[in-house]
């Protein structure tokens, strides 16, 4: 093939990758074809609804708008880093508990966009969850059980966290 | 004193089995979903998820243009390109691939890809198989192709106009109307002459659509050793009429199985995605390879074959100077798109509740399907029906004005009452059961419409505009295949099919566990959780005993699907049945076992046991293991056959046929949920934006069986109800191009366009019908948020003397409104 | 929906930039957030031959004072001077304005002056810069030059910029004169581009109206200040009825645009509208500074 190849180096979920890319491999792509991890979801590809959510060095990124390229060096976190069916993370608990998912599609992008939320505002107002997911389209559930997740989830994080204090 | 007209139409006595729990354990419960570890985990497996050993994929070439014939087209220059591995034209397709499926009759004939002309921007005229996607979308641009343009009618008034190249299928008539039929229901002529008041008026419907966040898509697999096709595909309807994707593929069924894939939402947009599956399974077996297409979001939205409702009406309603309800007339035109794939279905849709929950005498309707160089029209929750509340909701809304009643008032007087149900409505469908006093009262319990009423006196004061709504919509569910016969009309009927079955496989291995196989699959609807709790309560195990699979073509059953909200209610149907053969063989064995009468005998918490006799019992392992096991121990009568398993096949427990002249259209649609939906907003005059300040949400489905999950309907279905209501909007422009062809464009409401709490109530008029007297509930609160959302921001927009009459509601619109108002 | 083929470089200095820049004049695009070039690339619509990536120029990610000006660095993100304090300070109308740009995920990648340099007429911050007077400091291989902001917006998606320049930082005059700062938008939905919003400081002496700088976006096709405007409200006395009157004669003199979402009536109803919004809290804000 034609296209030039390009070394990377990344962190994904704790684990260091590997890898040549052409220079126009969305991130995503990456993610979902490379690294076989298909929590990340794409719904538009033009940076809207947020199904492509992903931590790129801490902060929450629309992997749609990266290219695979732009992460060597860098640490990446997938839905797949949170937890697993026999040990979830408290997010995930919560949004199971209330109903917070109906699809499925949309919910890896909100799980990472809470994490991030939380980890800067542990108690936050279901007004901030609403702006903090703002960024994120689910088109089943009307929002109002992703926010009652979040914030439960949140209380509970507290919890631990004073428990822990 | 004018008789009520009623259809003839018998009403089949009840088949129902189980009736409502006393104190059920699992129904009503709002158990933590099944299907949701895996989801959560991101280990849900959706199609593109799939992949395939030496998997190609596919690009689509779409048509710029809107009508244009293809001259030519050179795909020499694509092939060319390293890493493409085949070019298809839609004429070379056609070689072997015949015309997709089309429930309209005659049928509007499309291809899975245009082969002489194109009919909408968007439709795709060629198909490019590589290595990747990047390299697929290169090749796209290699492709060389030769259009004429043709002329374009886009005003949907003026389609019975259009004549010569403007017409899109000759075939169907010298115009671009593809139906114009009056269907009449009882003495409609009769009843406006006798009204004392009639209220008209003009409702424009703009088209939308489902747009769930993951598109459409499938992976297409030809053995060359076997000259089968495995075709993975996020589709609602494969056991149904799977096989009318072989007959395109010009295969016997036996050699195409399609095989169900978790979906990411879908609302009716995914319903039969017949096309995607003749699309792949086509380029599967030019390539060699195994093909998977996956819809990008410009695919999906110009090409899906999935935009909502795009109407017209002229409607009236005549009543008595008390509001007394007396008859409905209307005429409306339809702009279906470029064709037709279920005929006019979606009006025929309406006609299952078209009075609303009222006590309308008749009803004529005029429909005009016209068709038109956009996108086709496919299925978006309500099918068509969530637009006829709207029309009803508007013209009551309007009659109160008339009659200076009260919106709540003028509801409550024509209600159809408790005693009356099973109640015949004019156009022959049934409803089942209701009590829409209950449900009102619980709305107006919920909400403080004298508070309201007092703040908005207050706001008055102060400029501002806050608005009151308040309606009362019907919400039908468990459709019947006689609805079928509405998708055309009497004449050229088409698919007079009356079986909609559903079904389910079940068996219990010698561990006692419970395996059950569904034969629909899951798309944010709840399947493996409504099964679990069901089968739990039925068969007294636990939830943890429970194992749900999918089957695909090859061994599944005739199961209708999802639609029309049925799948709980057919799915509960064919657990019933299933659970009886069971529970009577395991009677037969542990009667056996345990030297005691059959009749003695009762499940009671996974156990069989002797009545009144706690210390008599065996588990449903211990009968199991030996029914598997041991059949020695057993007489030698073939009811004692090793093993326990049953397939079981439910039927729709309440359906007539229609009229030959279609004078009644029988029952086809009886499972009758009902809402009332109460809402306070705020209009900024001076910017037309819309703030939702409360809502509350009352629904009626009958048994629930998990109040968690049935909420979640409403809201979300509130939520798309708002995005119609006063965002959604596919608009194309004179020359056929699509304005809105982007999510940037095409505005769903996101978390801040929410009210902040949607507070949802209960009623339980259960169906005498239906197995635990459940009802559908899947339409959720889309079939009334339009109608309350338009009523409430004309009370607030009351001082500007504006009619609402058009959704959406956008801002834009809402101060064109006030500004031909007169005043700012 | 994927890009095209394009090459690439991660350069490391401002210089190694400013010569890949040079080495494909008209070819070549700067991307550091990507949160609108990218969307573009996946559609097509937009085709560099060669990106030329700036995120290791981590250098130039400082917001700071120095002197009279805030000095806002080519790769500070919009996330962190959304959550400034130096900001909410120093320029708190563009502290305001961050409240309607975006999302949380847009906002952390996406920088400031790459907004500015993708120049959406719809945009928020391209007003901000016209109504603080801010001054875009842009730099090519040849060196360095001043461009004031009312001189870099030129049109839809164009700005002042060679193609061998690069933005480099964004200097926004503080500190001489106490203003009070007003911003009003409509969008279709939160976050959305704006169908117009309305940038606006007044600075008050002695209860007159002594500076005005009203700068509108989503009305034409680059943000806009109306000098006819803020003449009719020098020397005035602030009041409900002179913001109402000079927010009417705007909505009458401008020729809005007729395009996406809106049409122009519907532009001048807003204009008429925001304006005096706008106007009014900045009035209000106005008062609470002290006298200079």
């Amino acid at each position: 093939m034609s296209e030039q190849k390009y070394p990377i180096k990344v962190t994904v979920n704790g684990r260091k990758i590997e890898r040549e890319v052409s220079a126009r491999m969305l991130l995503s792509d990456f993610i979902r074809q490379e690294l076989q991890l298909t929590g990340t979801h794409v719904g538009c590809e033009h940076g809207v609804c947020g199904a492509c959510t992903v931590i790129l060095d801490g902060r929450t990124t629309r992997s749609c708008l990266t290219f695979a390229i732009q992460v060597d060096g860098a640490e990446i976190s997938t839905v797949e880093s949170l937890g697993t069916v026999n040990n979830l993370h408290p997010l995930q608990s919560a949004f199971w508990e209330k109903h917070g998912l109906q699809c499925g599609f949309c919910t890896p992008g909100m799980l990472l966009t809470a994490k991030e939320l939380l980890a800067r505002n542990p108690d936050p107002t279901r007004e901030e969850v609403a702006e903090a997911i703002s960024g994120n389209l689910c088109r089943c559930t009307g929002y109002q059980t992703i926010i009652d997740s979040i914030m439960a989830a949140a209380e509970t994080l507290r919890n631990a966290a004073e428990v822990q204090a | 004193m004018n008789a009520k007209y009623t259809p003839d139409v018998t009403i089949p006595p009840s088949t129902q089995r189980e009736g409502v729990r006393s104190e059920p354990r699992w129904i009503g419960k709002s158990m933590k979903r099944v299907e949701d570890p895996r989801l959560l985990t991101g280990k849900g497996k959706y199609i593109d998820d799939i992949v395939l050993p030496n998997m190609a994929h596919a690009a689509l070439l779409r048509s710029p243009y809107a009508h244009a014939r293809i001259k030519s087209i050179d795909t020499s220059r694509a092939k060319a390109l390293p890493g493409v591995i085949a070019v298809v034209t839609g004429r070379e397709m056609a070689e072997k691939t015949g015309p997709t499926a089309s429930f309209s009759s005659p049928p509007v004939v499309q291809h899975a890809m245009a082969v002489d002309k194109v009919r909408h921007v968007g439709e795709t005229v060629a198909a490019v198989v590589a290595e990747d996607r990047y390299i697929a979308e290169d090749a796209l641009e290699l492709i060389d192709v030769e259009f004429e343009e043709l002329p374009i009618v886009t005003d949907p008034m003026l389609q019975a106009q259009a004549r010569g190249d403007a017409v899109l299928h000759p075939e169907r008539g010298e115009s671009n109307v593809a139906m114009d039929r009056t269907f009449t229901f009882g003495p409609v002529d009769d009843d406006f002459a006798r009204a004392e008041v009639i209220v008209r008026r003009k409702l424009r419907w703009n088209r939308s659509e489902a747009q769930p966040i993951e598109t459409n898509g499938a992976i297409a697999d030809y053995d060359e050793g076997t000259g089968k096709l495995t075709v993975y595909c996020n589709t609602s309807m494969y056991n149904y009429v799977g096989w009318l994707c072989s007959a395109s593929l010009g295969i016997p069924a036996t050699h195409l199985n399609l095989v169900p894939v978790i979906a990411g939402g879908s609302f009716g947009s995914k319903l039969f995605l017949h096309k995607i599956i003749v699309l792949t399974a086509s380029l599967s077996r030019i390539a060699g390879r195994p093909v998977k297409f996956i819809e990008d979001r410009l695919d999906h939205m110009t090409t899906a074959d999935v935009h909502g409702c795009d109407r017209v009406y002229d409607a009236e309603l005549a009543l008595k100077r008390d509001g007394t309800m007396l008859a409905l007339r209307y005429t409306v035109v339809d702009d279906y798109g470029a064709y037709l794939q279920y005929g006019y279905g979606t009006h025929g849709n309406t006609f299952a509740q078209i009075v609303g929950p009222y006590r309308i005498n008749s009803v004529q309707a005029r429909v005009v399907a016209v068709l038109s160089n956009k996108a086709q029209q496919g299925a978006y929750r309500g099918f068509g029906s969530e637009v006829s509340n709207f029309v009803i909701e508007r013209l009551t809304d309007a009659a109160a004005r008339e009659l200076g009643l009260d919106v709540v008032e003028i509801r409550r007087r024509n209600f159809i009452r408790p005693e009356e149900f099973p109640y015949l409505i004019p156009t022959g469908n049934l409803y089942d059961s209701g009590n829409y006093e209950k449900v009102l009262a619980e709305a107006l319990r919920m909400f403080d419409m004298e508070g309201w009423r007092a703040k908005q006196a207050a706001a008055r004061q102060q400029g501002r505009h806050i608005g009151i709504g308040l309606v009362t919509c019907q919400e039908r569910s468990t459709f019947s295949a006689t609805e079928f016969w509405s998708l055309n009309p009497p004449d050229q009927a088409g698919f007079t099919l009356t079986s909609s079955p559903e079904a389910v496989s079940m068996r219990i291995d010698p561990t006692g566990k419970v395996f059950v196989k569904l034969n629909s699959p899951f798309w944010g609807n709840s399947p493996e959780t409504m099964a679990t709790q069901i089968v739990a309560e039925a068969l007294t195990v636990e939830p943890s005993d429970i194992s749900i699979s999918y089957a695909d073509t090859d061994s599944g059953f005739n199961g209708t699907g999802p639609g029309g909200s049925r799948y709980t209610v057919m799915l509960a149907g064919a657990v019933v049945t299933a659970v009886k053969t069971l529970r009577g063989k395991l009677f037969k064995l542990a009667g056996h076992m345990m030297e005691c009468a059959e009749g003695d005998l009762e499940l009671r918490n996974g156990k069989i046991g002797v009545k009144g006799v706690p210390a008599m019992e065996k588990s449903v392992a211990e009968v199991a293991i030996a029914s598997h096991y041991f059949r020695l121990s057993f007489p030698n009568t073939p009811e004692f056959a090793s093993g326990l398993e049953t397939t079981a096949v439910y039927d729709h427990p309440l359906t007539t046929m229609p009229a030959a002249d279609r004078s009644h259209l029988g029952i086809y649609y009886p499972i009758m949920g009902h809402m009332a939906h109460a809402t306070a907003v705020e209009v900024d005059s001076a910017t037309g934006k819309v703030s939702i300040l409360d809502y509350v949400a009352v629904h009626d489905c009958g048994t629930v069986v998990n109040p968690m999950t049935l909420d979640g309907h409403v809201r979300g279905g509130t939520a798309q109800g708002i995005g119609t209501a006063l965002y959604e909007h596919y608009r194309y422009d004179e020359s056929g191009q699509l304005l809105t062809a982007s999510l940037a464009d095409y505005h769903m409401p996101t978390a801040h366009e929410m009210p902040a709490d949607i507070r949802i109530g209960h009623v339980e008029t259960p169906s005498p019908f239906t197995e635990f007297g459940i009802k559908g509930g899947g339409e959720g609160g889309r079939m009334a948020t339009p109608a309350v959302l338009a009523q409430a921001v004309e009370d607030a927009l009351s001082p500007f003397d504006v009619r609402i009459d058009e959704v959406p509601l956008t801002p834009i619109r809402l101060r064109e409104l006030v500004r031909s108002a007169g005043k700012t | 929906m994927k890009p095209a083929h394009f090459d690439y470089a991660r350069p490391r200095t401002l210089d190694e930039v400013l010569h890949l820049l040079a080495s494909r004049p008209g070819d070549a695009k700067l991307i550091a957030g990507g949160q609108s070039l990218v969307p573009m690339m996946n559609f097509r619509f937009a085709r560099p031959e060669l990106l030329i990536d700036v995120n290791a120029l981590t250098d130039l990610d400082y917001h700071r004072r120095e002197g009279d000006a805030l000095c806002i660095g080519a790769l500070t993100r919009h996330v962190t001077l959304r959550d400034s304090a130096l900001v909410r300070e120093l320029c708190p109308l563009m502290a305001e304005a961050y409240r309607h740009v975006a999302h949380v995920a847009v906002r952390n990648r996406g920088t400031l002056c790459g907004n500015l340099c993708h120049a959406d007429p719809a945009s928020e911050m391209p007003a901000v810069m016209l109504a603080t007077e801010a001054t875009l400091v842009v730099q090519g291989l040849s060196g360095r030059r001043q461009v004031p902001a009312a001189d870099f917006f030129q049109g839809v998606y164009a700005t002042a910029l060679e193609p061998d320049e690069m933005l480099v930082e964004v200097r926004i005059p503080v500190g001489q004169a106490r203003l009070g700062h007003g911003f009003e938008e409509v969008s279709v939905r939160k976050g959305d581009y704006a169908l117009t919003l309305v940038a606006s400081l007044l600075g008050i002496r002695n209860g007159r109206i002594e500076m005005a700088a009203v700068a509108l976006a989503g009305v034409a096709d680059r943000a806009m200040r109306v000098p006819t405007l803020e003449a009719g409200l020098l020397g005035k006395m602030p009041s409900d009825a002179l913001f109402a009157e000079v927010g009417a004669a705007a909505s009458l003199a401008l020729i809005p645009a007729d395009v996406d979402h809106a049409d122009a009536e519907y532009r001048r109803d807003l204009i008429r509208t925001l304006v005096p919004r706008a106007l009014t809290r900045a009035a209000e804000r106005a008062a609470f500074q002290p006298t200079a």
